[in-house]
């Protein structure tokens, strides 16, 4: 499967060139993990005039788009940033176990140690196990042009399947996520069809706060795009205990917030039927998870 | 009959004064400890590059799109996907194949090779070169991995024959021996 | 017996070349700079009349060599029916199916043409499913008269043992009539039927097809193909191209290593491009190098299969009466997959003694890609219907699943379902290390810690049989040779397809000729330097090929013999061969070292020399099989050489909620025969079982309704990877010997994912209650079949209850 459309390549050595490259060509491309892009290259899915790898920065740059780092209660991690380095880093499995738990879901280790996070929500499909673990941490996505700077809530940046607020004159930086303090519990729960590696048909990612018995939910693949499931955060907010009663009752909200699609990976009924089961398994083992107990990182929850 | 090479669009070049590799681009890169300095299209892939261009058969291309392993090579340190990585990306970088895997070792293979060969690890033996190269890197990075580690580890690699238990068994009874 | 290499494990012949990718495979080949590529056009439909092909604007495209359509070659090939063009003619029959071709310098360069070639096409409403094909009782949706795919079809030529229904899409019907069925449904005190399907599945080797071809000059034809079948290939491309003046002798088909074939390499699929292609640009090499996608849809691909069972039996659990009707959807092209279809229909009563059948086999033509052999034959797909629905029958009757099989299987001497008897086998003795390994009838403790409310745990059982599907005068041979230093080369033309033939074969000349196996090499074949083998199918390597190389060891010895009596007047009969020469039983000091005559001869006392090269020659028919039967009844010939048999069990959890299936524990027994290498016996169980569990829980091919497949990737056709494999998996290796074959060797390649698929449907009742009769078994189709009986239990409560 050869790529059959031809493109210029540039690997620039300045942040500066890669921002003129984007702004002067008709269907840029950045190019970083590739693991998305070199696919839909071969499948002629996609088309560009020109691909930029941004990994041939100079150093100062390159550290900054490489940056993986905790300031404060801020973590921020830089666009190159492979789903690799954040399962490897001690900073995010001490500060934010829930993307070492998404991480180790995604593909296979290969495909990791060069695919980036911000990648990853680049490409936008609705399977993407980045966006309900961004969602829940009300990340914010830092973008950088030759005009302007900015700064994107991830609850606004999806706006369909494959598509995102980014302009293609845009290239972002890094995401940064806000550590909500105290005790934490937290879950990732993925839908495949079998235990390899498999796209989502089904994600969510929970917060369990202490502080007013806070939760928060965030779905995937169950929606055109990822999404915040706040009548469900709202209906616990200040539960002390997640009764039986209560659990029934968010899972009865679900159907109200999703619009799961049957496709070649899974039926609407299925996911609808495992979206509820995920979400009560989910939420106890999170609410666990706080109290220090609930299942190892990583332990099979479907 | 002659060949005759394909004719690439000429597009106008911007006038940013960055270094840019059209659609030949060259190519320097230290392949198996080896310098290597090739022009070849930028639109073609690692896999590409070493298979077709450099004469390095042991990744193999079993699917194309990163979803079997079977071209896994090690870059700057890391397994990946040669199929999912373009020629010109390796610009100023280290390439490992198996082959180099076995430069480096004492006599003919590595230690951890002559464990799948005992243990009669492969049949068909197309994904052994992928599946050596994730091995040696998961146990580069991790000398002493769980079985469930081991399993995790090459569990982008994908053996239509064996049914995985003789090839992770070999990587434990490697393990166990050396501990 | 006391064997010194037979039945001992080995380091595979091909180990080293494998680990350390010295083991070239087609497209590792270099063929030099003037190498050319091809790439296919392709039908966007699954039926449509060409009405025009326009090839300018690719013919003038930059490194464009050649344009090739249909028109260039009007060839019809086929193996067991000749009903497929090397490229579509005025018809395409499924999507994908090959309508023209470029040559081209380069790989993007042909690809780019292909896209610029514009063909017109007037499409037709395709056929998709067998239902639709023909009139089927109680399955037809439309009462309109189904479209013919093949309006030809009285035209074509065929094996014998195939009976076509021209004007209808039935390319072939196997029919078996035993007993009086009449009487056996009257004689039955229960009578059960019920339908079960299977869909289509993909091979998934991890190597893709490739060919590349060279016509040259002088007129020599010479193919390297990716290929279980080179003699079959080298055949085929003789007839096919016969035509151009292609002749056997001038074709010569290279096969190095394969990357798998699991069926899917046998015979001839896309190879057929290559050789045709080749004879355009003589001189020049071609390639044609089909990728992922293509190779799910353009290859042969398993059939699927509509099963209707009724089953009559009497109140103590005897069957009594068995009638199957299997509809297999066949594809666009039926010339192997036709061979599938009456090799099932042969075989349907599966390894059970039922005195009254009535099978009716079917091979459906639809427009699907073309069918074909897939390991199992089409024994997995019929055995997954039967074996449910006996274990349906036990149950409603109550009687154990254990009891019931003691009770029916099929025992040495019973009468088979064509005729002749049942070989020697271990089936009974298999059922009953597998109950005792999976503990049967004794409850099994969950070992999953999480939502143990939800978990269920079920075992499952299913016997198993398979013969080599085999013409009747399918054949191996063999030639040894000897080398200076007494180490011998083994030429053979059977495919190391990873199963570990190279070293089996090794074994047996070893045992024989009393040689250590590190001085034995076996390489995979050239049709030029090695002598002919069918095909390596069906299962039939270990007990064909090697009868052949035994035999050719067997020459060897007596040549020896021979020669050692005429040059030093020792008699025959008092020598034998051992450590790597020759010995005499009466004198302990004789020891004639190979390496000091096989090639040099032995000295005589007048400077003389007697002897020369010492090669040996086997070669192996079994005689004694004929496919000549009543069309009618089936009755009347052998078709088959034997059967092997076998048992599996299982213990599975089901998490009730998602529907997911973990595997403790699988168990595996096969009668080999002879076990001639237990390690690569246990290769193939190991590999087996993960293959027939993840066509079982999760494989298929999904089709659009305009005939598309959904899913040519691995992103979306999931095959196991490392995460998904079984706790455990206990071999058993049962031996009793066949009449021939190797120290009464039989195959168990194939056989090991033959039982998998109803084993878990048997278990996933045994769980939950719930019997799904339509594979696979995914966790989704378990998960919402339980939240249904679940509730209809809860609403028949609450009915109860009022």
């Amino acid at each position: 499967m050869a790529i059959l459309s031809d493109y210029h390549y540039y690997a620039p050595s300045t942040l500066g060139e890669v921002l003129d490259l984007l702004s002067s060509y008709k269907s840029p491309a950045v190019l970083s993990g590739g693991s998305d892009l070199i696919v839909n290259l071969k499948s002629g899915r996609v088309e560009h005039d020109a691909i930029i790898d941004i990994k041939q920065l100079q150093k100062s740059e390159l550290a900054l788009l490489k940056k993986l780092e905790c300031k404060g209660e801020t973590l921020f991690i830089g666009s190159l940033v492979t789903f690799s380095e954040i399962i490897n880093s001690k900073i995010v499995q001490k500060r934010a176990p829930l993307l070492v738990e998404m991480a180790k879901t995604v593909a296979s280790v290969g495909v990791r140690n060069r695919a980036s996070m911000v990648g990853n929500i680049c490409s936008a499909v609705p399977c993407m196990d980045s966006a309900p673990v961004l969602l829940v941490y009300d990340a914010l996505v830092h973008t950088k042009s030759i005009d302007d700077e900015r700064t994107l809530a991830i609850q606004k940046f999806f706006i369909s399947p494959r598509k995102t607020l980014l302009r293609k004159k845009d290239l972002v930086m890094g995401i940064s996520l806000a550590l909500p303090k105290g005790k934490l519990g937290s879950r990732f729960v993925k839908l495949m069809r079998y235990r390899g590696e498999d796209l989502a048909q089904a994600n969510l990612a929970i917060l369990a706060l202490s502080a007013n018995h806070e939760y928060r939910v965030a779905f995937g693949s169950l929606s055109g795009t990822p999404l915040r499931a706040t009548a469900i955060e709202k209906v616990l907010r200040g539960e002390a205990t997640l009764t039986e009663e209560l659990l029934t009752k968010v899972k009865n909200i679900l159907p109200t917030l999703i619009s799961p699609i049957t496709d070649i990976r899974a039926s609407k009924e299925y996911r609808l039927h495992m979206a509820k089961v995920m979400l009560e398994r989910g939420l106890l083992d999170a609410a666990l998870r706080r109290e220090g107990s609930g299942s190892h990182l990583g332990e099979n929850l479907i | 009959m002659k060949k005759t090479k394909t004719k690439t669009k000429t597009k106008t070049k911007t006038t940013t004064t960055t270094k840019e590799v059209a659609n030949k681009c060259s190519v320097q890169f230290l392949l198996n400890d080896q310098k290597v300095s090739i022009e070849a299209p930028s639109n073609i892939t690692l896999l590409d590059l070493l298979r077709n261009q450099l004469g390095v058969k042991s990744p193999k291309c079993g699917c194309d799109v990163g979803d079997c392993g079977a071209c896994t090579v090690i870059l700057d340190g890391e397994s990946i996907r040669s199929c999912l990585v373009l020629a010109p990306e390796v610009h100023g970088r280290k390439v490992v194949t198996l082959e180099g895997i076995m430069k480096k070792s004492e006599g003919e293979m590595s230690e951890l090779q002559r464990y799948f060969l005992n243990k009669n690890s492969f049949q068909c033996g197309f994904c052994a070169p992928g599946i050596i190269v994730a091995a040696t890197d998961l146990l580069e990075k991790n000398p002493h991995p769980t079985r469930e580690e081991i399993v995790e580890g090459l569990s982008g690699n994908l053996c239509r024959c064996t049914g995985y238990t003789p090839i992770i068994d070999a990587v434990i009874d490697y393990i166990k021996q050396k501990s | 017996m006391e064997f010194s290499f037979i039945g001992k494990p080995a380091v595979r012949l091909d180990g080293k070349e494998k680990v350390t990718a010295a083991a070239r495979y087609v497209d590792d080949l270099d063929f030099g700079a003037n190498l050319l590529y091809a790439a296919v056009v392709e039908s966007p439909h699954a039926y449509a009349t060409i009405k025009s092909i326009d090839t300018s604007k690719a013919e003038k495209a930059p490194g464009v060599v050649k344009v090739i359509t249909g028109k260039d070659f009007p060839y019809k090939f086929g193996m067991y029916m000749q009903d497929r063009y090397i490229f579509a003619q005025e018809k395409v029959r499924f999507v994908g199916e090959q309508v023209a071709a470029v040559i081209a310098c380069d790989a993007i360069s042909a690809e780019r043409a292909a896209k610029l070639v514009k063909v017109n096409y007037d499409v037709l409403k395709p056929v998709l499913k067998v239902e639709e094909a023909l009139t089927i009782e109680g399955c037809n949706h439309s009462t309109s008269e189904p479209i013919l795919i093949h309006p030809e079809l009285k035209n074509y030529e065929h094996v014998p043992w195939f009976f076509p229904r021209p004007e209808s899409n039935i390319a072939h019907i196997r029919k078996i009539r035993t007993g009086d069925m009449d009487k056996g449904w009257a004689e039955a005190d229960h009578i059960f039927t019920d339908t079960y399907t299977v869909p289509r599945y993909a091979h998934c080797a991890i190597e893709v097809h490739a060919a590349v071809g060279l016509y040259d000059f002088s007129g020599r034809l010479t193919l390297w193909t990716a290929s279980q079948s080179p003699h079959t290939q080298r055949h085929l491309f003789a007839e096919a191209l016969a035509p151009l003046g292609v002749a056997h002798k001038d074709v010569r088909v290279i096969t190095p290593f394969v990357g798998g074939g699991f069926g899917g390499k046998a015979g001839v699929s896309m190879e057929i491009l290559a050789a045709a292609l080749a004879t355009t640009v003589r001189g020049n090499p071609v390639k044609v190098l089909w990728n992922r996608a293509q190779e799910f849809y353009n290859t042969y691909q398993r059939q699927g299969v509509l099963a209707q069972i009724k089953v009559g039996v009497k109140n103590d659990g005897t069957i009594i009466a068995l009638e199957q009707n299997l509809y297999w959807d066949a594809g666009a092209y039926v010339e192997y997959g036709a061979n599938v279809v009456n090799a099932a229909g042969l075989s349907a009563s599966g390894p059970y003694r039922i005195p009254n059948l009535k099978i009716d086999s079917y091979c459906v033509y639809t427009n699907l890609p073309p069918g074909g052999p897939y390991r199992g034959f089409g024994y997995s797909e019929f055995l997954f219907g039967l074996e449910s629905h006996f274990a349906e029958i036990a149950k409603k009757l109550k009687i154990d699943q254990i009891e019931f099989r003691r009770k029916n299987c099929i025992i040495e001497g019973d009468r088979l379902a064509y005729g002749g008897k049942m070989n020697p086998n271990g089936l009974q003795e298999a059922i009953e290390r597998v109950a005792s390994e999976i503990k049967w009838g004794e409850e099994e403790k969950t070992t999953t810690k999480a939502h143990a409310k939800n978990i269920r745990t079920g075992k499952g059982i299913s016997l198993f049989w398979k013969a080599p599907a085999m013409p009747p005068n399918a054949s191996s041979s063999a030639f040894i040779k000897f080398n200076e230093d007494g180490s011998i080369n083994i030429l053979v033309s059977a495919m190391e397809i990873g199963q570990g033939f190279l070293t089996v074969m090794a074994q047996i000349a070893a045992e024989i000729l009393s040689i250590p196996i590190e001085k034995i090499r076996v390489e995979t074949p050239d049709t030029d330097r090695n002598p002919y083998e069918w095909q390596t199918v069906a299962s039939h390597i270990t007990w064909g090929t090697g009868s052949a190389v035994l035999k050719a060891a067997e020459d060897m010895r007596e040549q020896i013999f021979c020669l050692i009596e005429r040059a030093l007047g020792k008699e025959r009969k008092d020598l034998y061969l051992k450590a790597e020469g020759v010995r005499s039983h009466s004198d302990e000091t004789f020891h004639l070292l190979y390496k000091d005559f096989v090639i040099s001869g032995i000295p005589m006392e007048d400077g003389t020399f007697r002897g020369g090269p010492i090669l040996g020659r086997g070669s192996f028919m079994p005689e004694y099989t004929s496919a000549k039967s009543n069309p009618e009844t089936g009755q009347g010939g052998k078709p088959n050489v034997h059967y092997t048999v076998g048992a599996a069990g299982i213990v599975i959890e089901v998490d009730t909620d998602t529907g997911k299936v973990t595997i403790p524990k699988v168990v595996m027994a096969v009668d080999a025969g002879r076990v001639l290498n237990p390690d690569l016996v246990k290769g193939q169980i190991t590999g087996g079982v993960l293959q027939g569990l993840a066509t079982a829980l999760y494989e298929d091919m999904r089709f659009d309704d305009k005939g598309r497949l959904l899913n040519p990737s691995f992103t979306d056709y999931k095959i196991p990877t490392t995460l998904d494999i079984p706790q455990e998996i206990v071999p058993v290796m049962l031996e009793v010997p066949g009449h021939d074959g190797p120290f009464g060797a039989r195959g168990i390649g194939e056989h090991t994912m033959i039982p998998i698929a109803p084993m878990l449907a048997n278990a996933i009742e045994d769980a939950l209650g719930i019997r799904i009769k339509s594979l696979p078994l995914t966790a989704e189709k378990i998960a919402l079949h339980f939240q249904l009986h679940s509730h209809k239990l809860i609403a028949n409560d609450n009915h109860s209850s009022l």
